[in-house]
Formats: C-alpha cells, sequence, structure tokens
C-alpha cells in the first residue's frame, strides 16, 4: 500500500493535538521523502521532518509521537504501523537513552563496575587531599570551627606549662600544635582540624597516672600527624554528594558503615604512632594499657559509666588495644615518669583552680 | 467540542460539543486502567539500576514511574501523559545541592564556632534564622514541585503551570506556618487550608485557572480531636493499670504484684495508646483535610471531589508500612504505584469543559525538576 502517492492512496489515518488546541483531530498521514505531510480532511496539511519526531509510549497498542519544540504536538496511529512508515520512525526510550543503547544487563554490569571504583576513588582520595591541604587553611577552618574555646579553655597555675612540659617530652619538635583543657565533664579527647587537641577536664581527673594522658595525647597527635580530621571531613564531604541521589536512609546507613570502618582503621594508626611516640620519650604505655581497662571493664559502674561511654563512641574499645599497648612495654625498661609528682596535681587542677574557667555544663 | 461531567448523563460521549464527566456513570471521570504485574518490570530494573549507580538513576526511575502511571490514568476521554524528564530532575537536585545545601552546610559550621566561642546570643540569632530561612525554602519548593508537575503533565495535548514563580508563596508559607503554631496550634487547620487555596489559586491547567475555596471551619472539629490524646492516653493508663493489676492478682493470688514490673509494664502501655490514638486522630484530620481541599477545588466548569475515608486512608498506610516489612524493604517500590491508584481511585470530578476553548496553557515553562524539594525530602501535596 503505498503512502508516497497522494493520488493512489490518501494517507495513513492518524489522530492528532497540535499543542494549541486541546481538539483531538483526524489526520491523513502522507510520506515525502524524509518528510512527512498532516493532512486534514478539507484537504490542508502541514509539513514536518520524521528527524524532529520523539517517541513516546504507546497508548492502547498504538504509537505515540511528539514533535521537537511544539509542546503539546502527538499523533498516534491505531494499531500497527505499516513498514514503509515505521522505518521512518523513532525508537521509543525506555531506561535512558545511554541503557537502551548498551542494554539492561550490559549496562548494569558496567554502572556496578563504574560504582565499585567511584567508592574507592572517593575512599582513598581524602587521604591524598588531606595531605595537600596547606596547613594555614587547615587552622582556618579548625578557628572557624571552634575558636579558641572562650572562656571553656582552663589556665589554672602551673597548669599550662605542665602540660606543654608533657608535649615536649613526648613530641620535642612540635611547635604547630595547639593544646587545650576544657571544663566540660566528659570523659574524652580530640583532635580538631589546624592541630587543635582539646583535653577535656573529666579525663584527667579519671586518669591516675601523668602517663596514662600522656598515651592519650600521643594518640590525638598521632591524629594530627596522619592528617586523619580532615581526611574524615573530606571524606564526609564526598559520601555525602556521591550517595546524596540515594533514598535518605540507604545513604545514610551505607555513609555511616564506611565512615565507622576507616575510622577504626585510624584509631589502630593513631595507636600505633603513639607506641613508637612513648617508646621513644621513655615513657611507659603500661598505663594506657591499665586505662583502657578501667575503662572497659568493671570498674567504673554508675555515674562514670555514662560519660566513659562518650569515650567508646569515639574510640572503640577492644582487649586488643589494651594489649597491644602491654606487648609495647614488654623487653623496653629505663622508662621515666612524664611528670613529677607536683607537676601532674597542677595539670589535674588546671580548671578548678582557675577562677576565669567557664563552670562546666552546656550553655545554650 | 465540550466535555460535559454530570451525574445522570451518558459518560463521556464526546459527540457533539460537551463532554460529560459523570461521578454517578459506569465509570468515573477518573481510572486507573494499569495493574502492578505491568508496573513490576519497571519497579524492579528501577531498583537495580539505582543501584548499581549508587542512586544517581533514581531520577530517570522516577521519570520512568511516572510515565507509566500517568499513562495508565484516564480521565473523562483521554490519558494523562508525563513528559517530564530524569535529566532535568537530576539537574534540579544539583542545583539544590550547590545553592542550598552546602552553605547550608557551611553555615551550621559556622553556627558552632559561634557557640563553641561562648557567643550563645549571637548563635541562637543565627540559629533562628537558618530556621525561618529553611522553613522559607520549603514553602518555595513545596510550590515549586506543584508547579513543575502540573506543568509536565498533558492531557488532550494541553499542560498546566503557573506564572509565579512561588517566592511569595514562601513568606506566606513561613508567617502562616509561625501563626499557625501560636495559641496551642489551634490555627493549624487555617494555615493548613489557607495555604492549600494560595497556592492551587495560583496553578492553572491550558487556559483555565484553579479555584480552590477550601475552609478550615469544616474540619475544625476533627481537629480538636488532636487535644484529647492526653485524656485518652490518661484515662487508658488507669484502665490498663487496673487490668495489669487485676490479671497479676487473679493468676497469683499469694504473690502481690512486683511493683517494678509495673514501672516497666506501664509506661509501654501509655506509649501504645498514645502512639495509637495520635495516629487514628492524625489519619481522622488528615482524611476530613484531603476531602475539603480537594472538594472545594474547581478548574473551568469542572469540580472536584475526593472520597477516601479514614478507613480507607489507614488501609493504605497499613498497606504500605506491611508491604515494606514483609519485604524486608523490597516493597518499597511499590509504594509510588500504591499512593497513586489510591489517589486516581478516589478522584472525582463532575461539570463540563468546553473543549473549543480549552487552549494551551500561556505559563512559563520551568526549567528544572522538584531539586529544592528532594533535597529538603518533602512531598508535593
Amino acid at each position: 500500500m503505498p503512502l508516497t502517492s497522494a493520488r493512489s492512496n490518501p494517507g495513513l489515518p492518524v489522530w492528532h493535538y497540535d499543542g494549541v488546541s486541546g481538539i483531538r483531530q483526524q489526520r491523513l498521514l502522507r510520506i515525502e521523502g524524509d518528510d512527512f505531510r498532516l493532512v486534514s480532511p478539507d484537504g490542508a496539511g502541514e509539513t514536518y521532518s520524521f528527524a524532529d519526531l520523539i517517541a513516546r509510549d504507546a497508548q492502547d497498542g498504538g504509537a505515540v509521537f511528539a514533535l521537537k519544540k511544539r509542546p503539546g504536538w502527538r499523533i498516534g496511529f491505531a494499531g500497527d504501523v505499516p513498514k514503509e512508515v515505521a522505518d521512518h520512525l523513532p525508537r521509543v526510550r525506555r531506561y535512558g537513552g545511554l541503557i537502551d543503547r548498551v542494554g539492561l544487563w550490559r549496562s548494569s554490569f558496567i554502572f556496578a563496575l563504574l560504582a565499585a571504583g567511584a567508592i574507592t576513588l572517593f575512599l582513598r582520595t581524602p587521604a591524598a587531599v588531606a595531605r595537600a591541604v596547606p596547613p594555614s587553611m587547615e587552622r582556618k577552618l579548625g578557628d572557624l570551627m571552634v575558636g579558641d574555646f572562650g572562656h571553656r579553655a582552663c589556665a589554672g597555675p602551673g597548669g599550662p606549662e605542665a602540660l606543654s612540659a608533657m608535649l615536649h617530652r613526648i613530641d620535642p619538635k612540635a611547635t604547630d600544635l595547639d593544646i587545650r583543657v576544657v571544663n566540660l565533664p566528659i570523659v574524652n579527647a580530640v583532635t580538631l582540624p589546624g592541630g587543635k587537641i582539646v583535653i577535656f577536664d573529666r579525663l584527667l581527673q579519671e586518669a591516675r597516672t601523668p602517663e596514662e594522658i600522656a598515651g592519650v595525647l600521643a594518640h590525638e597527635i598521632g591524629h594530627v600527624r596522619h592528617h586523619d580530621v580532615m581526611e574524615s571531613l573530606l571524606r564526609q564531604l564526598g559520601l555525602s554528594v556521591l550517595l546524596g541521589g540515594l533514598d535518605g536512609k540507604v545513604g545514610g546507613y551505607t555513609n555511616t558503615l564506611l565512615a565507622a570502618t576507616y575510622s577504626r582503621d585510624a584509631e589502630a594508626r593513631a595507636d600505633g604512632y603513639a607506641l613508637d611516640a612513648l617508646n621513644q620519650a621513655g615513657v611507659s604505655p603500661e598505663p594506657m594499657a591499665q586505662f583502657f581497662r578501667r575503662l572497659s571493664g568493671g570498674e567504673m559502674k554508675g555515674e562514670g559509666a555514662a560519660r566513659i561511654m562518650t569515650y567508646f563512641s569515639t574510640h572503640p574499645m577492644s582487649a586488643d588495644r589494651a594489649a597491644r599497648f602491654d606487648r609495647a612495654a614488654r623487653g623496653h625498661g629505663g622508662y621515666r615518669p612524664v611528670l613529677d609528682p607536683e607537676a601532674w596535681a597542677r595539670l589535674r587542677a588546671i580548671c578548678s583552680s582557675d577562677p576565669e574557667a567557664e563552670k562546666p555544663g552546656l550553655r545554650f | 467540542m465540550d466535555l460535559t461531567l454530570a451525574p445522570g448523563c451518558a459518560p463521556f460521549s464526546a459527540t457533539g460539543g460537551i463532554f460529560m464527566a459523570s461521578g454517578s456513570g459506569r465509570r468515573g471521570a477518573f481510572e486507573f486502567t494499569g495493574g502492578w504485574r505491568d508496573f513490576a518490570p519497571i519497579a524492579f530494573s528501577n531498583l537495580l539500576l539505582s543501584v548499581v549507580t549508587l542512586g544517581i538513576y533514581v531520577f530517570w526511575a522516577r521519570t520512568r514511574e511516572r510515565q507509566y502511571l500517568w499513562s495508565r490514568t484516564r480521565f473523562i476521554d483521554d490519558r494523562l501523559e508525563w513528559t517530564g524528564t530524569g535529566f532535568e530532575l537530576f539537574l534540579g537536585y544539583v542545583f539544590a545541592f550547590f545553592l542550598f545545601i552546602i552553605p547550608f552546610a557551611l553555615l551550621n559550621l559556622l553556627l558552632q564556632g559561634i557557640l563553641m566561642r561562648g557567643h550563645p546570643g549571637a548563635a541562637a540569632v543565627l540559629g533562628l534564622f537558618l530556621y525561618l530561612l529553611l522553613m522559607y525554602l520549603t514553602g518555595v519548593a513545596i510550590f515549586r514541585a506543584l508547579r513543575y508537575r502540573l506543568s509536565r503533565t498533558f492531557w488532550h495535548g494541553i499542560r498546566g503551570g503557573a506564572d509565579s514563580q512561588g517566592l511569595a508563596f514562601g513568606w506566606s508559607y513561613l508567617w502562616r506556618t509561625v501563626t499557625g503554631s501560636l495559641v496551642l496550634g489551634l490555627l493549624i487547620p487555617w494555615s493548613m487550608t489557607s495555604l492549600w487555596n494560595e497556592r492551587w489559586d495560583a496553578m492553572s491547567f491550558g487556559p483555565h485557572r484553579f479555584d480552590s475555596n477550601a475552609s478550615s471551619d469544616r474540619i475544625f472539629l476533627k481537629f480538636l480531636l488532636f487535644y484529647l490524646v492526653p485524656v485518652i492516653v490518661f484515662i487508658g493508663g488507669v484502665v490498663a493499670a487496673a487490668l495489669v493489676a487485676g490479671f497479676a492478682s487473679a493468676a497469683s493470688a499469694g504473690d502481690p504484684i512486683d511493683p517494678r514490673a509495673m514501672g516497666v509494664i506501664l509506661p509501654v502501655i501509655m506509649l501504645l495508646i498514645y502512639g495509637f490514638a495520635l495516629g487514628l486522630i492524625a489519619m481522622i484530620y488528615y482524611a476530613a483535610y484531603f476531602r475539603e481541599v480537594v472538594g472545594n477545588l474547581s478548574l473551568g466548569g469542572l469540580e472536584f471531589e475526593f472520597d477516601a475515608q479514614t478507613w480507607d486512608w489507614i488501609r493504605l498506610y497499613l498497606g504500605n508500612i506491611g508491604l515494606t516489612i514483609v519485604t524486608l524493604g523490597i516493597g518499597r517500590i511499590f509504594v509510588g504505584y500504591r499512593n497513586w491508584t489510591f489517589f486516581i481511585r478516589h478522584m472525582k470530578a463532575y461539570g463540563e469543559l468546553n473543549l473549543d476553548d480549552f487552549t494551551q496553557s500561556t505559563t512559563r515553562l520551568p526549567g528544572q525538576g522538584e531539586g529544592l524539594l528532594d533535597a529538603f525530602d518533602i512531598g508535593a501535596f
């Protein structure tokens, strides 16, 4: 049935919306080379190019086509389209242009490979980028986040001196660190961007020997030296971009899971750094092992237990960790106290003896 | 040509000039003609592609889902058509991410810094500002999502839309929501209905504007049920305590009930009663609200109606939750399908539509999708 000749055949009937009026019109479609003509019952007609057609979902088994740059313009066929017309028509998009071309299973496989690659890249890159961030920028970020803690930082008589004496023992060359004791009832210490280390007062109170604090401090210095804080900030940022498209919860879980895996590794590396630093400084790592046992064991119960949980939440505890510090102590000798009793007493009293220091408790 | 939708008329005889829609005819004005078996291949391939693309495909997935749902929805004599694209949704999300999410994250960081430096006053001011800004943007997002959806919905080759960009609606949303929460929340029904009216009055389809005249008066009594929750919980608690004590003494006559066990059981029972009462009242109120707002919406000569009762909404929600739990979460891919079919099943329309003057919308086409809405994770209706 030739549709090209107007004389022998009137054309293929189609329904038509012109995108201007809502009335469904009947037209006859005639092929004119690469173009086609829609002829109305009164014989008038308009010519369009097949190349401008866009396939839409079929309706009632009949193919439907839209026209580029003409919103609402549609033609639809009733039933099967003869081959000579069908050859000119574009194919329906199913999953999206790219996936249709490659095929669902093959493209799923390729996407899965790409996704695995992207995740690996995103997890590896932060470490490299974190090292490349200039110290001045990191310091500015740290300032933006916490500043100088206002009145919360403690400076009781002799306290800061004892602290810097301890730091000097562990890391004699450290000039880029900013260590403060903050008057908050939290058994923990944190590292912030820009070499800022914060020890919370309650940690000093729970410690029995200055070596325990030295161990914690060395661990936090390990985080600074490994750029762990910048790395985890960057990773969080990267993951939230990467997983942003996922449904809220799925993305969140994946994010937490990946972050937790990486923070465990970072903790182990910081422990390694701390052990080396302590041994080189002639400070015994054994009290640190006891400190871990005390935190995880049953010695502190009741009110203290809840506070200690804050340490676990950021420093996952395990018997392995204590054992590692124990092992490191073996075979070494000649350990010297990290602070004399007087300096230790001053350090512990750094907040209580500072009238300027703000009372513990969070204000809002 | 006219389309009339009138009770009792022969439905949708498109002979003559007028289209007619009838609620009492054999077929309603709205009809969903698809089935979940047809939809399943779409849902599962969407899930697969979303997983392997780390979620990026969700924008295309959503588009495919809508294309299916719209195309299987008949209104009077013709199907709806969804013409949105996955790419524009993706673009909208990227825009929203850089324009809003990142600045918000930075401001949040700044807020923490100010708090840690010991300026609680300044932090509170900045915090309040952020909160109000977020509320404003939420309003804008709701408006723009509705506008986007109407502009991508075609029927008879004609689309909807709005001339307003929704910035003014953002302010309305802000002050009406704040006002609504005053006086024990008594103005919440007013704020909800007036906001619905305002945004639908700004919307149009083809040459006709929507006209919305919902009133909070007719749903206010049902809203007052919320204030009964504490009373219900109290009475329920007393009854439960009496029952527990009674059972315990009956079961072991010699053994007095352990007061510590009571201390555990009672709060749990009270919590269950609280959740149940609150959920039920929320359903009662929301069902009434939706009947009110849709029932007072008209477009040209068409009047709309929504006939879902409280029980229908409860079944929808319990069904969605059950489906998700039983399938360990995979059933969630059918939740959108269930919601849409529920919506279409209960939508009715009456009146006339003259096709002779049903011409193309002159509203500006929004360039991209529902990014802001995605960013804040809220629904459009």
